[in-house]
């Protein structure tokens, strides 16, 4: 096991956060933005412990393909193995720290660092050393200097995650009943799903997770924030979400996933009428793979973010990362996934549709971007960094009399899957282990 | 797609310095219609069936290239539209409920490291260029896009019109937020 990643030590919680971050009250402030001793414990007690989104299987099909991506700031290179298994390493040199993998995708047999040239193979294991005489003559024992693994990798229908702490529970644990809502996107027809090929990676002078927090319950920006793009996509204004009958919000663990039950409200913001007509094509069979509630939420109007940084909408199709690097800054990297079995006429408009409405030149996604940068910014004042902030709406809306999996609130224009996203942030960086963290779930851990 | 683009080998022959002298000027003429905000002039230039395509850069080592080296056509992209695409962006623009274009975006675009050879056939050019684009919004902030650009241009009823438009930048992470231009 002397591959495994040492586990870090854990610094003392913050004082104060309480001022903050009040969730009973319905209040956060700015400051949780914009300062940087709260960022070194989010490295340290969020993305150091939780499970973290690294690729898609279907990204390294093959052994030896691989990708490289970080889990916080930390550099790592995610590898298929011989077994079909996959290996998510530190892509940092055991000798003295040098990047060891320097490019983003690809297929090889192995890597070998650029400074001494020490070489490893698919599975880590160091293999060899430019002059290696030397090293026996140190005693030198090569089993221990591989590449380091992360402590835990596992995945879910396509979606491979890892984290660095053993202490973490499962991923299955971890997204607890999440599962059942994400099938609605990743498993709605035999084969699941594929990314599309490549990664675009822009920069956001914004904080990370108030662009998750987006993703994790926040509609309501929608109607107005996009309301240029949609009248642009669409010649009109988008749906009226309060018009929706029935929504829900729901999360569980900090994940949250909100959501209308309008099959085709978020597919039909790309303009491309043949996607909705695929997604009403194949709905019955995901009636009856999944059940008729899921099959309305296969292109709805929605959004989900899985704790802490991981986000998607189904309809429009992209996948993100929020990747954090400082308080104020993040790298965005986006994927467009698609069904494996789907056509490749209509795979091929969702790449286009994906890129079209949510990338750097999405016409939905450029309006988003200036609203975070200054919801940081605003925060570097000091007074203004203390302001409370009302994250308050639909107090009052848990959903008691229901089937559905997970902790269920009524009405997607609800601030109650934002609320139990920053509670979850909140209680991480009070702890010092996943034993210290406090279980805040009330609802059905499995579908009735 | 791109065959004319993409084709590194073939023999290419250089128009006339006159030629040469109004196609630059043409370039010039398309860039400040964007810096005026003059979208509806500009999408007057394209050719009906405009390619416009600013491929995804992927940071790959040489063994393990894609179709086009650092990009490939089936892969993510900034821009892979028709007509029809870019008329719908330049109607976000026009919204006035765009409300990160309020204050204005200010945009001063440039094209240099001109080349201009006779296309495939008649009143058809291949065009070289190198670009660069500055932004500046709000009260500080400033993005600067740098890029290699080979279009495809063809003279039509006595109109040049850009009929092939690819975009590459070096960058494989984007180094600001949007492009909420073009290119
Ligand atoms: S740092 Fe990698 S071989 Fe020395
Ligand atoms: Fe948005």
């Amino acid at each position: 096991m002397s591959n495994i990643i040492k586990t870090i030590d854990v610094t003392d919680s913050l004082e104060n956060l309480k001022d903050v971050c009040d969730i009973e009250n319905g209040r956060i402030a700015g400051k949780i933005f914009y300062d940087q001793a709260i960022y070194e414990q989010e490295l340290e007690k969020i993305f150091a412990r939780c499970w973290l989104f690294v690729a898609h299987e279907s990204q390294i099909p093959n052994t030896g393909d691989y990708v490289t991506t970080t889990m916080g700031e930390d550099e790592v290179i995610v590898i298929r193995q011989k077994d079909g298994g996959i290996k998510v390493f530190l892509n940092a040199c055991p000798h003295r720290g040098n990047k060891v993998c320097f490019a983003e995708s690809g297929t090889t047999r192995g890597f070998i660092c650029n400074y001494h040239g020490w070489s490893f193979n698919v599975q880590g294991n160091l293999v060899g050393q430019h002059e290696s005489g030397i090293y026996e003559a140190s005693d030198f024992d090569k089993a221990k200097w591989g590449l380091k693994e992360v402590a835990q990798v596992d995945s879910w229908k396509g979606l491979v995650f890892a984290t660095f702490d053993p202490q973490a529970p499962t991923l299955q644990e971890y997204l607890g009943p999440m599962t059942w809502y994400l099938d609605a996107l990743f498993d709605n027809q035999e084969g699941g799903t594929e990314f599309v090929g490549g990664c675009i990676r822009s920069t956001y002078d914004c904080n990370w997770k108030i662009a998750a927090e987006n993703f994790v319950g926040d509609i309501l920006h929608a109607g107005w924030t996009h309301d240029s793009a949609a009248r642009a996509m669409l010649g009109g204004s988008v749906a009226k979400v309060s018009d929706f009958e029935e929504s829900y919000s729901v999360n569980w663990n900090g994940h949250g996933y909100e959501f209308a039950l309008d099959t085709v409200g978020n597919v039909a913001v790309l303009g491309e009428s043949a996607l909705n007509k695929y997604l009403h094509t194949i709905k019955p069979s995901v009636a009856e793979r999944l059940g008729e509630f899921r099959s309305n939420m296969i292109g709805a109007v929605s959004s989900c973010t899985i704790f802490p940084n991981f986000s998607f909408l189904a309809g429009q199709n992209t996948v993100r990362v929020w990747q954090p690097r400082g308080p104020n800054k993040i790298e965005l990297f986006t994927w467009v996934v698609v069904n494996k079995s789907a056509p490749q006429e209509i795979k091929e408009k969702w790449r286009k549709g994906a890129m079209m409405t949510f990338s750097p030149t999405g016409v939905f996604e450029m309006d988003d971007g200036e609203n975070w940068e200054y919801c940081t910014k605003t925060a570097k004042g000091r007074v203004t960094a203390a302001q409370d902030l009302y994250i308050g709406l639909g107090m009052n809306s848990r959903a008691s009399d229901t089937s559905l999996p997970g902790n269920v609130f009524k009405g997607q224009l609800n601030e109650a899957n934002a609320r139990a996203y920053y509670q979850q942030w909140f209680d991480h960086l009070n702890a010092k282990s996943w034993k210290e963290l406090p279980n805040r779930n009330f609802g059905k851990q499995e579908a009735e | 797609m791109n065959v004319q683009i993409d084709n590194q080998t073939e023999q290419l022959h250089p128009v006339s310095f006159e030629q040469h002298h109004k196609i630059s000027c043409f370039l010039a003429y398309e860039y400040r219609l964007l810096d005026e905000e003059r979208f509806d002039d500009w999408l007057a230039l394209m050719h009906e069936d405009i390619h416009y395509w600013m491929p995804g850069i992927e940071n790959r080592r040489r063994e393990n290239l894609l179709e086009h080296g650092f990009y490939a056509g089936d892969h993510m992209a900034y821009f892979d539209d028709g007509l029809r695409d870019l008329t719908r962006r330049v109607s976000r623009f026009k919204q006035a409920s765009a409300w990160a274009e309020n204050p204005a975006t200010r945009n001063v675009h440039q094209v240099s490291n001109i080349e201009v050879y006779y296309g495939e056939t008649d009143g058809e050019y291949l065009v070289h260029s190198v670009i660069q684009s500055v932004r500046s919004r709000g009260l500080d902030e400033q993005y600067v896009i740098y890029g290699r650009r080979t279009d495809v241009l063809v003279q039509e009823a006595g109109q040049l019109k850009i009929k092939q438009r690819l975009i590459l930048i070096p960058n494989a992470t984007l180094t600001c937020k949007n492009i909420n231009t073009f290119l």
